[in-house]
């Protein structure tokens, strides 16, 4: 497996940070920003068409969230991480080459171990969302996106 | 006592001719639509003039149950019933079934069925236009048996060639309009010590150097730059041996284009590679407004080919129908079936009936069904509504399974989304039976449908496939066929029997 080398977004991660920077903000955190009782967001929530991190996406950056999706099989054994997907998927998205999913995961990491729940069981994570260049020292997985201090459930 | 039999049956026949338009259900409009079409049936002539172009569409993955999900859907989003809804090749004049499988798989791949189209013959699961006795991922056994494509026949003829795919270039259905492979994976790089074969991307740019392809438009940009190199589109390119491709293709005098405004500026004087994405496009729903859909490529396609006045091939794939059923996620998969069609009524628009055969057909089908009993109407991308006492329109209550829930139209046999959950001893269940299911949940654009046998992928089906067709000779399509007659169709259709 070679996760050194995966960004899980088809184009640029700098590339797409910097045309979220140079779009202006239509929407604010707090009207972004969750309320009680409100539906939990969706993976699709994040991103809009052509694969670029979403206006509501960038607003949320550093807030706390709920999202809805599946876990994905952990790519590592006893980690706090794992891949959101937003459809059931049986097999590491980024561990085939030539295959990619590029708006349809949300990395998630954990205040502990991941305890695995099956991939086809829907469930949700609560975590804050941050938007920012990160590799994990432990898997080498390089993201933009993901959710930390998160905790999950089975929806 | 035959011989009484006999004449009874020709006394009613003739009895039921004469009194036809008396019968309590003449006025009905589904009786004069019958009678119509019988005109239309009387009205068909055989067109045996010289196909100057062909255009072969495939709808990767789109069997007949494929098909049918796609004209509800499309019929459905016009504000209709969805069944009666005729989708442009529906009214094509000619209908065959096709079998689609491989020499040696009962339920075939898109490579050797691509491959069958393209060569006329079978061929051997996961390989591409290599003979019979080549095996897959064995390189050893490709010098010998590459086969002769109908591009290069086409080449030799005078005629240009083109290849336009909604998924990578070097995936399996376009790749078969070029390559030679004994294994449809090698798209960028064949095992070490492989000397008798290029990689498919490196196919392709030596087919267009060749003047085998001129117009080359879909995905799968990274395959044709290295490691470290940015694509066309701006992502990164993956080739390990270092070689850039897209340069080699540039210093040969093609014009490279990455989306639709430079797809639209194409000046059409020379030959054209179009990698509109790093890897597959888009589907359909996700489709950012930057890229061209799939009708946009067609277009453009068959305005650069027609220049040549000898004519042209074409082939055009749409493939995320296939991968979309894959993901057992119905919704993407009609609505990607829906681009497939608004591409076929852009290539009939713009060519003649009198010089270009269209042929409109699909790879293979998928483990895909419907459920019923639903009353019409239903919304195919959601629950199965009960059929109405009185009226025509579905009620408002869905239909229950024995476990008194809810389920949708369409289903698969097996894929991801499995009812059953693997439990901690490793075995699968459904201790809590299956999800319960709203209607909200149904329609989502995400929603993957209950299927039952978990498998990583939903896999194809050894179903037939429809094919439909207009123009020269596309009347030699009748009955049930197989699929490598395809090509044979086309090769005389463009000779006119000669």
């Amino acid at each position: 497996m070679m996760l050194t080398r995966r960004s899980f977004l088809g184009q640029s991660p700098l590339a797409l940070l910097g045309a979220g920077l140079s779009t202006p903000f239509l929407i604010t955190a707090a009207q972004a920003a969750p309320q009680a009782g409100d539906a939990p967001l969706k993976i699709r929530d994040l991103y809009d068409k052509g694969a670029v991190l979403s206006p509501r996406a960038r607003a949320l950056d550093g807030t706390r969230i709920a999202i809805s999706g599946f876990m994905a099989p952990p790519l590592k054994a006893d980690a706090a991480f794992f891949v959101l997907t937003k459809m059931p998927m049986a097999t590491c998205p980024f561990c085939e080459p030539g295959v990619e999913w590029p708006d349809t995961i949300l990395p998630v990491y954990s205040k502990r171990r991941v305890d695995v729940i099956p991939f086809n069981v829907p469930i949700e994570a609560r975590g804050v969302l941050r938007l920012s260049e990160f590799i994990d020292p432990e898997t080498g997985f390089w993201s933009i996106i993901r959710l930390e201090d998160a905790r999950y459930a089975r929806s | 006592m035959n011989k009484l039999f006999t004449a009874s049956v020709l006394a009613l026949a003739t009895a039921s001719t004469a009194f036809a338009q008396d019968l309590p259900q003449a006025g009905s409009t589904w009786f004069t639509d019958g009678q119509a079409t019988i005109e239309t049936m009387l009205a068909k002539q055989a067109n045996t003039g010289r196909a100057l172009n062909v255009i072969l569409f495939v709808a990767d993955g789109n069997g007949v149950a494929s098909n049918y999900m796609n004209r509800m859907w499309a019929g459905q989003q016009e504000g209709g019933m969805g069944d009666d809804y005729v989708q442009p090749f529906e009214a094509f004049p000619e209908l065959a079934l096709v079998k689609t499988y491989n020499i040696n798989a009962q339920t075939p791949d898109s490579a050797p069925t691509a491959g069958a189209m393209n060569t006329g013959v079978k061929q051997r699961f996961n390989l591409i236009n290599l003979g019979e006795n080549a095996v897959h991922d064995d390189c050893s056994t490709v010098a010998g048996n590459e086969l002769t494509l109908f591009s290069e026949l086409m080449t030799q003829a005078g005629k240009s060639v083109g290849a336009v795919t909604s998924a990578r270039l070097t995936h399996a259905t376009p790749a078969a309009v070029y390559a030679k492979t004994a294994n449809r994976n090698w798209e960028d790089a064949v095992p070490e010590g492989c000397t008798a074969q290029k990689d498919i991307a490196s196919q392709l740019v030596d087919a267009m150097k060749a003047g085998t392809l001129d117009v080359a438009l879909g995905g799968g940009a990274r395959y044709f730059v290295p490691e470290g190199t940015e694509t066309p589109n701006g992502g990164q390119g993956g080739r390990a041996d270092g070689v850039n491709l897209v340069e080699m293709a540039r210093e040969a005098g093609i014009d490279i284009i990455a989306d639709k405004a430079e797809l639209d500026a194409l000046d059409g004087s020379k030959p054209v590679l179009g990698l509109i994405a790093d890897s597959h496009a888009a589907y359909e729903a996700d489709r950012a407004e930057t890229e061209p859909s799939l009708a946009d490529m067609t277009k453009r396609a068959i305005e650069l080919l027609s220049t040549n006045e000898n004519g042209f091939y074409l082939e055009v794939e749409s493939g995320r129908v296939d991968h979309a059923n894959h993901a057992t996620n119905a919704k993407r998969a009609m609505i990607d079936g829906k681009a497939f069609a608004d591409a076929v009524a852009m290539a009939d628009e713009m060519t003649d009936d009198a010089d270009t055969l269209i042929i409109v057909t699909a790879d293979h089908e998928h483990a895909i069904a419907m459920n019923g009993y639903c009353g019409r109407g239903t919304p195919i991308d959601g629950l199965c509504f009960d059929v109405a006492q009185t009226g025509i329109l579905h009620t408002d209550e869905p239909v229950l399974a024995a476990d008194g829930k809810p389920y949708t139209v369409v289903g698969y046999l097996n894929g991801a989304s499995s009812v059953l959950v693997e439990q901690e001893d490793g075995t699968f269940a459904a201790p809590d039976g299956r999800p319960d299911l709203t209607q909200e949940q149904a329609q989502d654009i995400d929603y993957t449908q209950q299927v039952l046998i978990p498998k990583d992928s939903e896999s194809h089906s050894g179903v037939d496939v429809a094919l439909y067709a207009k123009g020269p000779w596309a009347h030699l399509f009748d009955g049930t066929v197989e699929q490598n007659y395809i090509f044979h169709v086309m090769d005389y259709a463009v000779n006119a029997g000669e």
